[in-house]
Protein backbone atom coordinates (compact mmCIF):
# COMPACT_ATOMS: atom_id res chain seq x y z
CA UNK A 1 0.00 0.00 0.00
CA UNK A 2 1.76 3.12 -1.17
CA UNK A 3 -0.67 5.94 -1.31
CA UNK A 4 -4.00 7.31 -0.29
CA UNK A 5 -5.15 6.56 -3.83
CA UNK A 6 -4.57 2.87 -3.17
CA UNK A 7 -6.62 3.14 -0.03
CA UNK A 8 -9.39 4.85 -1.97
CA UNK A 9 -9.34 2.08 -4.53
CA UNK A 10 -9.90 -0.50 -1.77
CA UNK A 11 -12.55 1.42 0.07
CA UNK A 12 -16.20 0.50 -0.09
CA UNK A 13 -18.77 3.12 -1.01
CA UNK A 14 -20.79 4.19 2.02
CA UNK A 15 -24.10 3.44 0.36
CA UNK A 16 -23.22 -0.24 0.08
CA UNK A 17 -22.87 -0.43 3.84
CA UNK A 18 -25.90 1.73 4.62
CA UNK A 19 -29.20 -0.11 5.05
CA UNK A 20 -32.29 1.44 3.55
CA UNK A 21 -35.75 1.07 5.10
CA UNK A 22 -38.08 -1.61 3.75
CA UNK A 23 -41.59 -2.31 4.97
CA UNK A 24 -42.91 -5.80 5.64
CA UNK A 25 -46.03 -5.86 3.46
CA UNK A 26 -46.87 -9.49 4.13
CA UNK A 27 -45.78 -12.19 6.50
CA UNK A 28 -46.63 -15.88 6.18
CA UNK A 29 -45.73 -18.76 8.45
CA UNK A 30 -44.14 -21.60 6.51
CA UNK A 31 -44.21 -24.06 9.40
CA UNK A 32 -46.90 -24.61 11.98
CA UNK A 33 -44.65 -23.46 14.84
CA UNK A 34 -43.91 -20.19 13.04
CA UNK A 35 -40.16 -20.79 13.23
CA UNK A 36 -39.88 -20.47 9.47
CA UNK A 37 -41.67 -17.54 7.90
CA UNK A 38 -41.71 -15.59 4.67
CA UNK A 39 -41.71 -11.83 4.26
CA UNK A 40 -42.61 -9.74 1.26
CA UNK A 41 -40.81 -6.41 1.51
CA UNK A 42 -41.24 -3.12 -0.28
CA UNK A 43 -38.80 -0.21 -0.21
CA UNK A 44 -39.88 2.93 1.60
CA UNK A 45 -38.30 4.87 -1.23
CA UNK A 46 -36.83 4.10 -4.62
CA UNK A 47 -36.86 1.06 -6.81
CA UNK A 48 -36.39 -2.60 -5.98
CA UNK A 49 -32.92 -3.50 -7.20
CA UNK A 50 -32.77 -6.47 -9.57
CA UNK A 51 -31.27 -9.69 -8.23
CA UNK A 52 -30.12 -13.00 -9.63
CA UNK A 53 -31.25 -16.35 -8.17
CA UNK A 54 -28.91 -17.40 -5.38
CA UNK A 55 -28.00 -13.92 -4.17
CA UNK A 56 -28.69 -12.62 -0.68
CA UNK A 57 -29.54 -9.41 1.11
CA UNK A 58 -28.40 -8.18 4.49
CA UNK A 59 -31.49 -7.66 6.63
CA UNK A 60 -31.27 -5.43 9.66
CA UNK A 61 -33.49 -5.23 12.72
CA UNK A 62 -32.91 -1.78 14.13
CA UNK A 63 -31.08 -1.94 17.41
CA UNK A 64 -30.60 -5.69 17.26
CA UNK A 65 -28.39 -6.64 14.35
CA UNK A 66 -27.98 -7.67 10.76
CA UNK A 67 -28.04 -11.08 9.08
CA UNK A 68 -27.54 -12.40 5.54
CA UNK A 69 -30.71 -13.91 4.11
CA UNK A 70 -31.09 -15.45 0.68
CA UNK A 71 -33.72 -14.04 -1.63
CA UNK A 72 -36.50 -16.57 -2.15
CA UNK A 73 -38.75 -14.66 -4.58
CA UNK A 74 -39.27 -14.62 -8.30
CA UNK A 75 -36.43 -12.68 -9.94
CA UNK A 76 -38.82 -11.36 -12.59
CA UNK A 77 -41.46 -10.13 -10.18
CA UNK A 78 -41.08 -6.42 -9.67
CA UNK A 79 -41.91 -4.18 -6.78
CA UNK A 80 -41.20 -6.58 -3.94
CA UNK A 81 -38.49 -8.73 -2.46
CA UNK A 82 -39.25 -12.06 -0.79
CA UNK A 83 -37.22 -13.55 2.03
CA UNK A 84 -37.78 -16.79 3.91
CA UNK A 85 -36.23 -16.90 7.36
CA UNK A 86 -35.78 -19.37 10.15
CA UNK A 87 -35.67 -18.08 13.69
CA UNK A 88 -32.47 -19.57 15.06
CA UNK A 89 -30.44 -16.72 16.53
CA UNK A 90 -30.83 -13.38 18.26
CA UNK A 91 -31.54 -11.37 15.12
CA UNK A 92 -33.81 -13.85 13.38
CA UNK A 93 -35.76 -14.37 16.61
CA UNK A 94 -36.28 -10.64 16.76
CA UNK A 95 -37.42 -10.77 13.14
CA UNK A 96 -39.91 -13.49 14.07
CA UNK A 97 -41.70 -11.01 16.34
CA UNK A 98 -42.09 -8.34 13.65
CA UNK A 99 -45.48 -7.98 12.01
CA UNK A 100 -46.81 -6.65 8.73
CA UNK A 101 -46.33 -2.90 8.47
CA UNK A 102 -43.11 -2.81 10.47
CA UNK A 103 -39.88 -1.62 8.90
CA UNK A 104 -36.49 -3.30 8.67
CA UNK A 105 -33.23 -2.27 7.09
CA UNK A 106 -31.88 -3.88 3.98
CA UNK A 107 -28.84 -3.68 1.76
CA UNK A 108 -27.99 -5.76 -1.21
CA UNK A 109 -28.25 -7.86 -3.24
CA UNK A 110 -24.85 -9.45 -2.76
CA UNK A 111 -22.91 -12.52 -3.77
CA UNK A 112 -22.71 -14.92 -6.66
CA UNK A 113 -25.73 -16.45 -8.36
CA UNK A 114 -26.72 -19.91 -9.51
CA UNK A 115 -25.22 -20.29 -13.00
CA UNK A 116 -28.48 -20.84 -14.85
CA UNK A 117 -26.78 -20.54 -18.20
CA UNK A 118 -24.64 -23.61 -17.42
CA UNK A 119 -27.84 -25.66 -17.39
CA UNK A 120 -29.46 -24.25 -20.53
CA UNK A 121 -30.49 -27.11 -22.78
CA UNK A 122 -29.64 -29.69 -20.15
CA UNK A 123 -31.34 -31.45 -17.28
CA UNK A 124 -31.31 -29.21 -14.23
CA UNK A 125 -31.29 -31.02 -10.90
CA UNK A 126 -32.12 -28.98 -7.80
CA UNK A 127 -31.43 -30.69 -4.49
CA UNK A 128 -32.79 -28.84 -1.46
CA UNK A 129 -32.55 -29.75 2.19
CA UNK A 130 -34.69 -28.03 4.80
CA UNK A 131 -34.63 -24.26 4.45
CA UNK A 132 -32.17 -24.74 1.59
CA UNK A 133 -35.20 -24.71 -0.65
CA UNK A 134 -35.49 -20.94 -0.15
CA UNK A 135 -32.39 -19.94 -2.19
CA UNK A 136 -33.42 -22.41 -4.90
CA UNK A 137 -36.98 -21.13 -5.14
CA UNK A 138 -35.98 -18.27 -7.51
CA UNK A 139 -34.47 -20.89 -9.83
CA UNK A 140 -37.76 -22.77 -9.89
CA UNK A 141 -39.59 -19.50 -10.57
CA UNK A 142 -37.23 -18.86 -13.47
CA UNK A 143 -37.76 -22.38 -14.80
CA UNK A 144 -41.51 -21.91 -14.60
CA UNK A 145 -41.29 -18.77 -16.71
CA UNK A 146 -38.72 -20.15 -19.16
CA UNK A 147 -39.58 -23.78 -19.58
CA UNK A 148 -37.75 -23.90 -22.91
CA UNK A 149 -34.47 -22.99 -21.23
CA UNK A 150 -33.87 -26.43 -19.74
CA UNK A 151 -34.50 -29.91 -21.06
CA UNK A 152 -36.10 -31.04 -17.82
CA UNK A 153 -36.04 -29.75 -14.25
CA UNK A 154 -35.89 -32.07 -11.26
CA UNK A 155 -36.62 -30.58 -7.86
CA UNK A 156 -35.62 -33.01 -5.11
CA UNK A 157 -36.60 -31.84 -1.65
CA UNK A 158 -35.61 -33.37 1.66
CA UNK A 159 -36.98 -32.30 5.00
CA UNK A 160 -37.25 -33.58 8.51
CA UNK A 161 -40.97 -34.31 8.58
CA UNK A 162 -44.15 -33.27 6.76
CA UNK A 163 -44.66 -30.31 9.13
CA UNK A 164 -41.34 -28.78 8.09
CA UNK A 165 -42.03 -28.86 4.37
CA UNK A 166 -41.66 -25.33 2.99
CA UNK A 167 -43.69 -23.57 0.29
CA UNK A 168 -46.25 -26.36 0.37
CA UNK A 169 -48.72 -24.66 -1.97
CA UNK A 170 -45.93 -23.84 -4.41
CA UNK A 171 -44.63 -27.39 -4.33
CA UNK A 172 -48.09 -28.74 -5.15
CA UNK A 173 -48.44 -26.26 -8.02
CA UNK A 174 -44.95 -27.01 -9.33
CA UNK A 175 -45.55 -30.76 -9.24
CA UNK A 176 -48.45 -30.28 -11.67
CA UNK A 177 -46.19 -28.80 -14.33
CA UNK A 178 -45.20 -31.39 -16.92
CA UNK A 179 -41.62 -30.24 -17.42
CA UNK A 180 -40.92 -30.13 -13.71
CA UNK A 181 -40.39 -33.33 -11.71
CA UNK A 182 -40.93 -32.62 -8.02
CA UNK A 183 -40.15 -35.21 -5.35
CA UNK A 184 -40.34 -34.67 -1.61
CA UNK A 185 -38.85 -37.05 0.92
CA UNK A 186 -39.01 -36.82 4.70
CA UNK A 187 -36.88 -38.39 7.40
CA UNK A 188 -39.91 -39.18 9.48
CA UNK A 189 -43.35 -39.44 7.99
CA UNK A 190 -46.27 -39.92 10.33
CA UNK A 191 -48.96 -42.50 9.70
CA UNK A 192 -50.80 -39.96 7.53
CA UNK A 193 -47.84 -39.17 5.25
CA UNK A 194 -48.24 -40.61 1.75
CA UNK A 195 -44.98 -39.40 0.21
CA UNK A 196 -41.45 -40.78 0.22
CA UNK A 197 -39.68 -41.62 3.49
CA UNK A 198 -35.89 -41.66 3.63
CA UNK A 199 -33.03 -39.32 2.85
CA UNK A 200 -32.78 -36.90 -0.04
CA UNK A 201 -29.82 -38.79 -1.52
CA UNK A 202 -32.25 -41.55 -2.38
CA UNK A 203 -34.09 -39.19 -4.71
CA UNK A 204 -30.77 -38.46 -6.39
CA UNK A 205 -30.03 -42.16 -6.77
CA UNK A 206 -33.25 -42.92 -8.54
CA UNK A 207 -33.90 -39.58 -10.22
CA UNK A 208 -34.80 -39.81 -13.90
CA UNK A 209 -32.27 -37.22 -15.07
CA UNK A 210 -29.47 -37.88 -17.53
CA UNK A 211 -26.33 -37.81 -15.36
CA UNK A 212 -24.06 -37.30 -18.36
CA UNK A 213 -25.80 -34.08 -19.29
CA UNK A 214 -27.19 -32.72 -16.05
CA UNK A 215 -26.24 -29.69 -13.98
CA UNK A 216 -27.00 -29.80 -10.26
CA UNK A 217 -27.60 -26.99 -7.78
CA UNK A 218 -27.47 -28.01 -4.12
CA UNK A 219 -28.54 -26.04 -1.09
CA UNK A 220 -28.94 -27.21 2.47
CA UNK A 221 -26.88 -28.11 5.51
CA UNK A 222 -23.31 -28.99 4.61
CA UNK A 223 -23.62 -32.61 5.73
CA UNK A 224 -26.62 -33.04 3.46
CA UNK A 225 -24.77 -31.45 0.54
CA UNK A 226 -21.78 -33.72 1.11
CA UNK A 227 -23.95 -36.83 0.86
CA UNK A 228 -25.88 -35.41 -2.08
CA UNK A 229 -22.62 -34.74 -3.93
CA UNK A 230 -21.58 -38.36 -3.32
CA UNK A 231 -24.89 -39.58 -4.69
CA UNK A 232 -24.57 -37.34 -7.75
CA UNK A 233 -21.02 -38.54 -8.35
CA UNK A 234 -22.17 -42.13 -8.05
CA UNK A 235 -24.75 -41.41 -10.74
CA UNK A 236 -22.03 -39.95 -12.96
CA UNK A 237 -22.53 -36.20 -12.57
CA UNK A 238 -19.07 -34.63 -12.75
CA UNK A 239 -17.89 -32.19 -10.07
CA UNK A 240 -17.70 -29.28 -12.50
CA UNK A 241 -21.45 -29.59 -13.09
CA UNK A 242 -22.32 -29.48 -9.39
CA UNK A 243 -22.84 -26.12 -7.69
CA UNK A 244 -23.37 -25.57 -3.99
CA UNK A 245 -24.46 -22.65 -1.84
CA UNK A 246 -22.30 -22.11 1.23
CA UNK A 247 -23.11 -20.19 4.38
CA UNK A 248 -20.75 -18.53 6.82
CA UNK A 249 -20.80 -15.54 9.13
CA UNK A 250 -21.30 -12.83 6.52
CA UNK A 251 -21.10 -9.37 8.02
CA UNK A 252 -19.92 -6.66 5.65
CA UNK A 253 -21.22 -8.56 2.58
CA UNK A 254 -18.69 -6.80 0.35
CA UNK A 255 -15.57 -8.87 0.95
CA UNK A 256 -13.69 -6.57 3.28
CA UNK A 257 -14.22 -7.71 6.87
CA UNK A 258 -13.17 -11.33 6.39
CA UNK A 259 -15.67 -12.86 8.81
CA UNK A 260 -16.98 -15.22 6.17
CA UNK A 261 -13.61 -16.42 4.96
CA UNK A 262 -13.65 -20.08 3.92
CA UNK A 263 -10.17 -21.11 2.93
CA UNK A 264 -9.21 -18.96 -0.03
CA UNK A 265 -12.74 -17.68 -0.50
CA UNK A 266 -14.58 -14.76 1.03
CA UNK A 267 -18.04 -16.19 0.79
CA UNK A 268 -20.04 -12.96 0.72
CA UNK A 269 -18.10 -11.93 -2.38
CA UNK A 270 -16.88 -15.17 -3.99
CA UNK A 271 -19.97 -17.11 -2.90
CA UNK A 272 -22.41 -18.13 -1.67
CA UNK A 273 -22.75 -20.15 -4.89
CA UNK A 274 -19.58 -22.01 -5.77
CA UNK A 275 -18.71 -24.71 -8.29
CA UNK A 276 -17.97 -27.89 -6.41
CA UNK A 277 -14.76 -28.85 -8.23
CA UNK A 278 -13.28 -25.55 -6.99
CA UNK A 279 -13.96 -26.31 -3.34
CA UNK A 280 -13.48 -30.07 -3.03
CA UNK A 281 -10.31 -29.60 -1.01
CA UNK A 282 -12.10 -27.31 1.45
CA UNK A 283 -15.35 -29.15 1.78
CA UNK A 284 -14.32 -31.65 4.41
CA UNK A 285 -11.85 -29.51 6.34
CA UNK A 286 -13.54 -29.29 9.69
CA UNK A 287 -11.76 -26.26 11.13
CA UNK A 288 -12.71 -23.96 8.25
CA UNK B 1 -39.56 -60.29 -21.42
CA UNK B 2 -38.48 -63.46 -19.61
CA UNK B 3 -37.34 -63.63 -16.01
CA UNK B 4 -33.54 -63.65 -16.69
CA UNK B 5 -33.91 -60.53 -18.83
CA UNK B 6 -35.97 -58.84 -16.16
CA UNK B 7 -33.39 -59.76 -13.54
CA UNK B 8 -30.67 -58.28 -15.77
CA UNK B 9 -32.57 -54.99 -15.82
CA UNK B 10 -32.93 -54.84 -12.06
CA UNK B 11 -30.07 -52.97 -10.32
CA UNK B 12 -29.70 -55.71 -7.71
CA UNK B 13 -28.66 -58.18 -10.42
CA UNK B 14 -27.10 -55.80 -12.93
CA UNK B 15 -23.51 -56.80 -12.13
CA UNK B 16 -24.18 -60.54 -11.94
CA UNK B 17 -23.07 -62.92 -14.65
CA UNK B 18 -25.72 -64.46 -16.93
CA UNK B 19 -25.03 -67.84 -15.30
CA UNK B 20 -25.80 -66.48 -11.82
CA UNK B 21 -28.90 -64.72 -13.09
CA UNK B 22 -30.09 -67.97 -14.68
CA UNK B 23 -29.73 -69.63 -11.31
CA UNK B 24 -31.71 -66.85 -9.64
CA UNK B 25 -34.33 -67.02 -12.34
CA UNK B 26 -35.02 -70.60 -11.35
CA UNK B 27 -36.12 -69.30 -7.93
CA UNK B 28 -38.12 -66.32 -9.24
CA UNK B 29 -41.66 -65.56 -10.29
CA UNK B 30 -43.63 -62.41 -10.91
CA UNK B 31 -45.99 -61.21 -8.22
CA UNK B 32 -48.44 -58.32 -8.12
CA UNK B 33 -49.72 -56.53 -5.06
CA UNK B 34 -52.78 -54.37 -4.77
CA UNK B 35 -52.59 -51.09 -2.88
CA UNK B 36 -52.25 -51.74 0.87
CA UNK B 37 -51.40 -55.42 0.38
CA UNK B 38 -48.69 -56.81 2.68
CA UNK B 39 -45.47 -58.11 1.18
CA UNK B 40 -44.01 -58.88 4.61
CA UNK B 41 -45.50 -59.08 8.07
CA UNK B 42 -43.46 -58.38 11.15
CA UNK B 43 -42.30 -61.63 12.86
CA UNK B 44 -43.73 -63.87 10.15
CA UNK B 45 -41.39 -66.44 8.55
CA UNK B 46 -39.14 -64.80 5.96
CA UNK B 47 -39.68 -66.92 2.90
CA UNK B 48 -39.30 -64.51 -0.02
CA UNK B 49 -36.93 -61.93 -1.37
CA UNK B 50 -38.57 -59.24 -3.51
CA UNK B 51 -37.10 -57.16 -6.28
CA UNK B 52 -39.47 -54.28 -7.06
CA UNK B 53 -40.06 -53.63 -10.74
CA UNK B 54 -42.86 -51.09 -10.48
CA UNK B 55 -44.81 -49.38 -7.73
CA UNK B 56 -43.88 -48.38 -4.23
CA UNK B 57 -43.55 -50.22 -0.95
CA UNK B 58 -43.29 -48.78 2.53
CA UNK B 59 -41.41 -50.41 5.36
CA UNK B 60 -43.30 -49.94 8.60
CA UNK B 61 -42.78 -50.77 12.21
CA UNK B 62 -45.79 -51.82 14.19
CA UNK B 63 -45.77 -50.52 17.73
CA UNK B 64 -47.94 -48.55 20.08
CA UNK B 65 -45.59 -45.57 20.33
CA UNK B 66 -44.98 -45.21 16.62
CA UNK B 67 -48.50 -45.80 15.37
CA UNK B 68 -47.37 -47.96 12.44
CA UNK B 69 -45.19 -45.20 11.08
CA UNK B 70 -43.34 -45.62 7.79
CA UNK B 71 -39.58 -45.96 8.19
CA UNK B 72 -38.69 -45.90 4.53
CA UNK B 73 -40.27 -46.09 1.12
CA UNK B 74 -38.86 -48.31 -1.60
CA UNK B 75 -39.47 -47.98 -5.31
CA UNK B 76 -38.73 -49.68 -8.62
CA UNK B 77 -35.17 -50.94 -8.75
CA UNK B 78 -34.94 -51.61 -5.03
CA UNK B 79 -34.96 -54.83 -3.00
CA UNK B 80 -37.29 -55.70 -0.14
CA UNK B 81 -36.33 -57.96 2.74
CA UNK B 82 -33.09 -59.56 3.84
CA UNK B 83 -34.25 -61.47 6.91
CA UNK B 84 -34.56 -64.60 4.76
CA UNK B 85 -30.77 -64.59 4.56
CA UNK B 86 -29.96 -64.81 8.26
CA UNK B 87 -31.47 -66.86 11.09
CA UNK B 88 -34.02 -66.82 12.59
CA UNK B 89 -35.52 -66.07 9.14
CA UNK B 90 -38.32 -63.90 10.42
CA UNK B 91 -39.30 -60.46 9.16
CA UNK B 92 -38.40 -57.57 11.42
CA UNK B 93 -40.83 -55.11 9.88
CA UNK B 94 -43.98 -54.88 7.81
CA UNK B 95 -43.76 -54.07 4.12
CA UNK B 96 -46.91 -52.77 2.46
CA UNK B 97 -47.61 -51.84 -1.14
CA UNK B 98 -48.51 -48.17 -1.13
CA UNK B 99 -49.69 -48.34 -4.73
CA UNK B 100 -50.25 -51.32 -7.06
CA UNK B 101 -46.82 -52.92 -7.17
CA UNK B 102 -45.13 -55.48 -9.37
CA UNK B 103 -42.10 -57.44 -8.20
CA UNK B 104 -40.02 -60.49 -8.83
CA UNK B 105 -40.39 -62.83 -5.84
CA UNK B 106 -37.46 -65.13 -5.18
CA UNK B 107 -38.08 -68.15 -3.00
CA UNK B 108 -35.79 -68.07 0.05
CA UNK B 109 -35.27 -71.85 0.34
CA UNK B 110 -34.38 -72.01 -3.33
CA UNK B 111 -31.98 -69.07 -2.99
CA UNK B 112 -30.22 -70.47 0.06
CA UNK B 113 -29.81 -73.84 -1.64
CA UNK B 114 -28.35 -72.17 -4.73
CA UNK B 115 -25.96 -70.14 -2.60
CA UNK B 116 -24.82 -73.23 -0.70
CA UNK B 117 -24.38 -75.26 -3.86
CA UNK B 118 -22.45 -72.70 -5.89
CA UNK B 119 -20.08 -70.25 -4.25
CA UNK B 120 -20.27 -67.91 -7.26
CA UNK B 121 -24.00 -67.59 -6.73
CA UNK B 122 -23.49 -67.21 -2.98
CA UNK B 123 -20.91 -64.47 -3.45
CA UNK B 124 -22.96 -62.56 -6.00
CA UNK B 125 -26.07 -62.52 -3.84
CA UNK B 126 -24.14 -61.73 -0.66
CA UNK B 127 -22.41 -58.84 -2.39
CA UNK B 128 -25.72 -57.51 -3.66
CA UNK B 129 -27.30 -57.81 -0.22
CA UNK B 130 -24.31 -56.13 1.41
CA UNK B 131 -24.68 -53.17 -0.95
CA UNK B 132 -28.37 -52.90 -0.03
CA UNK B 133 -27.60 -53.19 3.67
CA UNK B 134 -24.82 -50.59 3.48
CA UNK B 135 -27.11 -48.17 1.69
CA UNK B 136 -29.88 -48.69 4.25
CA UNK B 137 -27.45 -48.32 7.16
CA UNK B 138 -26.05 -45.09 5.74
CA UNK B 139 -29.55 -43.78 5.12
CA UNK B 140 -30.59 -44.67 8.66
CA UNK B 141 -27.58 -42.87 10.10
CA UNK B 142 -28.39 -39.81 8.04
CA UNK B 143 -32.00 -39.89 9.19
CA UNK B 144 -30.90 -40.23 12.81
CA UNK B 145 -28.43 -37.37 12.51
CA UNK B 146 -31.22 -34.91 11.70
CA UNK B 147 -29.40 -33.61 8.63
CA UNK B 148 -31.66 -30.65 8.03
CA UNK B 149 -31.01 -29.03 11.41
Amino acid sequence: MDSLEDLDAMSVPDDVLMPTPWRIVSRRDETSDGAVFTWQLQPEAGEVPPFRPGQFNMLYVFGVGEVPISISGDPEESGRVMHTLRAVGRVTRAMQTLREGEVVGMRGPFGTAWPLEAAFGRDLVLVAGGIGLAPLRPVVCYAMRHREAFRRVFLLIGCRDPASELFRDDVIAWSRRPHLVVEVIVDRGGPAWRGHVGVVTKLVQRGGFDPTDAVAFLCGPEAMMRYAVLALQKRGVSEDRIHISMERNMQCAVGTCGHCQWGRYILCRDGPVLRFDRVTDLFDVREL
Amino acid sequence: MDIPERLARHPFCADMTPAVRERLAACAQEVQFEENAYLLRQNAPAKTFYLIEAGQVEIKIAGAATGHAPLETLSAGEAVGWSWFLPPHRWHFDAIARVPTRALALDADCLRSAMDADSAVGYAITRGLLAVLAQRLQATRMQLSDLYG
